[in-house]
């Protein structure tokens, strides 16, 4: 594997956007702060301006107001298409050309840049690997109409890493997937992402993918303003109003409890006095489990409780309190920040 | 092959022994129509594929840039389809008669005349053609940073070629039938022979330019659908 660029901070400075003609902003004066390597999603309903924000970042929408900074550079210190040039781009449908082969597609930035053939040849060939399609081989001829959805979307999002920007732009790009296909798809991404670390905003309406994916979610109301900025234990713990909290919805407690594991709030066996009997009937969930799923587990199971496993072997046990009151819950997904 | 013997001779012209189809005009004399091909046949078969080859070529090269242009300027995409839907409304005899005093009876009246015919089709094909690129793969074009030339040869155009190369083919039989007409004006094309038969009883002859005309027809249309499916090898890949 070669070198990857490390990611690049993007700072939205008092951001705003008012399309001609409209009374008020799309964007209002967003302040936001991606740290390098950060992934960040823009969620909220529509009209909330996200794919506005996301837009202005590579000039597709030219600000009103304010400032974007990548790095310490300003997005208006070089021509939108040199810009462009350094921000991976993915989106919806993954806009693959039709006309193109998968070769040729993922080459598009690289050919313009003027690469050599040897290494355009080479980066293909460790993208699509890195995209889990192969053989290489087997897939470099094809063309996108001979591709499943899912794998258009992987080949989209080769090809917005294949210059090795620090950067990348993510518009709804698991949106027209069906669900195995997206579930399946995310998590290849946020593996590709722990193992290239570039910044990357990512725009869905779709909390639960908002709350799998990103490191910090940014929640956007109508009118363009920032509701919440923070990770999605915060977020799910601490809704900043009424607008935030009814947007997770009335099962964000569970969702919070998607964000741990049982492994991590297990409980040793020696731990517990007279373990033995208390825990007779309890069922077995792997330690692998969210505590969201551990619970449904010993809801089914009508239990008070649950004897954790991991490779076949008794780690502990949980009890109903711990499942649904965890003292850890989610503070892991928070590493990233000091 | 001049019906006409040479003045002060006498002779009465010896045109040889006929077959019992030239003798009793049968619908089609398959033997005149061989032993009559190198001369009443074959030029004006060559002369009629030169001169829709010149009109057809000039015509797209005239409703490419006027597509183009139309694409880029919207507002011009309403003027220009006016002007060349105007043009294909013309009676072509009337256009060859309005052609005349200015240019004469010559090739130039004929080519004018066809690829006036030409324009609104091959115009309205690039337009529909660029105008039918999916957005969202305009969208992610320029969003990785190809300019605007780039988006027009890279992406657009290429997947404006189905449509483009479709308005081609129908321009092109259209063309060629058009084309007969243009005898009115000079003797040459399919059209001659057609026009110096349609007088006489004889059948052979008119039949048989006109089903070479209906044959050419065919088969530049075929070479036009090969040459598409060569130029856009996606089209036919499907899993």
């Amino acid at each position: 594997m070669t070198q990857h660029s490390t990611g690049t901070s993007i700072t939205f400075d008092r951001a705003t956007k008012t399309y001609p003609g409209a009374a008020a902003p799309a964007l209002d004066a967003l302040d936001l702060e991606v740290e390098a390597g950060e992934l960040v999603c823009l969620v909220g309903p529509s009209g909330g301006g996200k794919t506005t924000a996301l837009q202005l970042v590579n000039r597709l929408v030219d600000l009103t107001s304010g400032d974007i900074r990548i790095g310490d550079r300003s997005i208006t210190d070089q021509s939108a298409i040199e810009l462009r040039r350094t921000i991976g781009y993915a989106i919806q449908q993954s806009g693959l050309f039709p006309h193109y082969t998968v070769a040729d597609n993922i080459a598009t930035v690289p050919v313009i840049l003027g690469w050599n053939k040897e290494r355009i040849r080479a980066r293909t060939a460790e993208l699509l690997e890195l995209v889990g399609l192969s053989p290489v081989e087997t897939w470099l001829p094809r063309y996108p109409a001979q591709l499943s959805g899912g794998q258009q979307q992987r080949v989209g999002i080769a090809r917005a890493l294949a210059a090795d920007p620090p950067v990348m732009l993510m518009d709804e790009p698991f949106g027209a997937l069906d669900p195995i296909t997206r579930v399946a798809v995310q998590d290849e991404f946020l593996a590709i992402h722990r193992a290239v670390a570039k910044t990357t905003l990512f725009v869905t309406h779709d909390i639960d993918e908002a709350i799998k994916m990103a490191d910090r979610i940014a929640i956007l109301k109508p009118g363009g303003k920032l509701a919440q900025f923070g990770t999605p234990a915060e977020v799910l713990s601490n809704p900043a109003d009424d607008f935030v909290a009814e947007f997770l919805g009335a099962e964000r407690g569970l969702k919070r409890l998607a964000l741990t594991t049982v492994g991590e709030i297990v409980t040793g066996s020696s731990d517990r006095v007279g373990a033995g009997a208390e825990t007779a009937g309890w069922p077995d969930v792997e330690a692998t489990m969210t505590l969201r799923e551990a619970l449904s587990v010993v809801s089914a199971a009508q239990a008070e409780g649950a004897i954790v496993h991991a490779g076949g072997s008794r780690l502990g046990e949980v009890s109903l309190h711990d499942l649904i009151a965890p003292p850890t819950a989610g503070e892991d997904r928070e590493g990233v920040r000091a | 092959m001049s019906d006409f013997a040479p003045a002060g001779d006498p002779v009465i012209p010896d045109y040889g022994q006929a077959s019992d189809c030239v003798i009793n005009n049968g619908a089609f004399c398959t033997d005149w129509f061989i032993s009559q091909w190198s001369t009443v046949f074959w030029p004006p078969l060559i002369s009629h594929i030169v001169m829709v080859a010149i009109a057809v070529s000039i015509g797209f090269v005239i409703a490419f840039c006027a597509g183009l242009l139309a694409y880029r300027k919207k507002w011009l995409a309403g003027p220009i389809g006016i002007a060349a839907t105007f043009l294909y409304t013309l009676p072509p005899l009337a256009l060859f008669q309005l052609l005349v005093p200015f240019t004469g009876l010559s090739l130039l009246t004929v080519e004018i005349a066809l690829v006036c015919f030409t324009l609104v089709i091959i115009f309205q094909a690039v337009l529909v053609g660029l105008s039918g690129v999916p957005d969202d793969v305009r969208r992610a074009a320029t969003g990785m940073g190809l300019d605007r030339n780039q988006l027009l040869f890279k992406v657009e155009l290429p997947l404006a070629l189905p449509s483009i190369v479709s308005g081609v083919r129908i321009a092109t039989v259209l063309t060629v039938s058009i084309a007969t007409i243009a005898a009115f004006v000079v003797d040459d094309g399919l059209g001659s022979p057609i026009i110096k038969a349609v007088s006489s009883p004889f059948n052979t002859q008119f039949i048989g330019a006109g089903a070479l005309a209906v044959l050419l027809a065919f088969a530049l249309d075929g070479l036009l659908v090969l040459l598409g499916r060569v130029l856009t090898p996606w089209t036919k890949a499907r899993s």
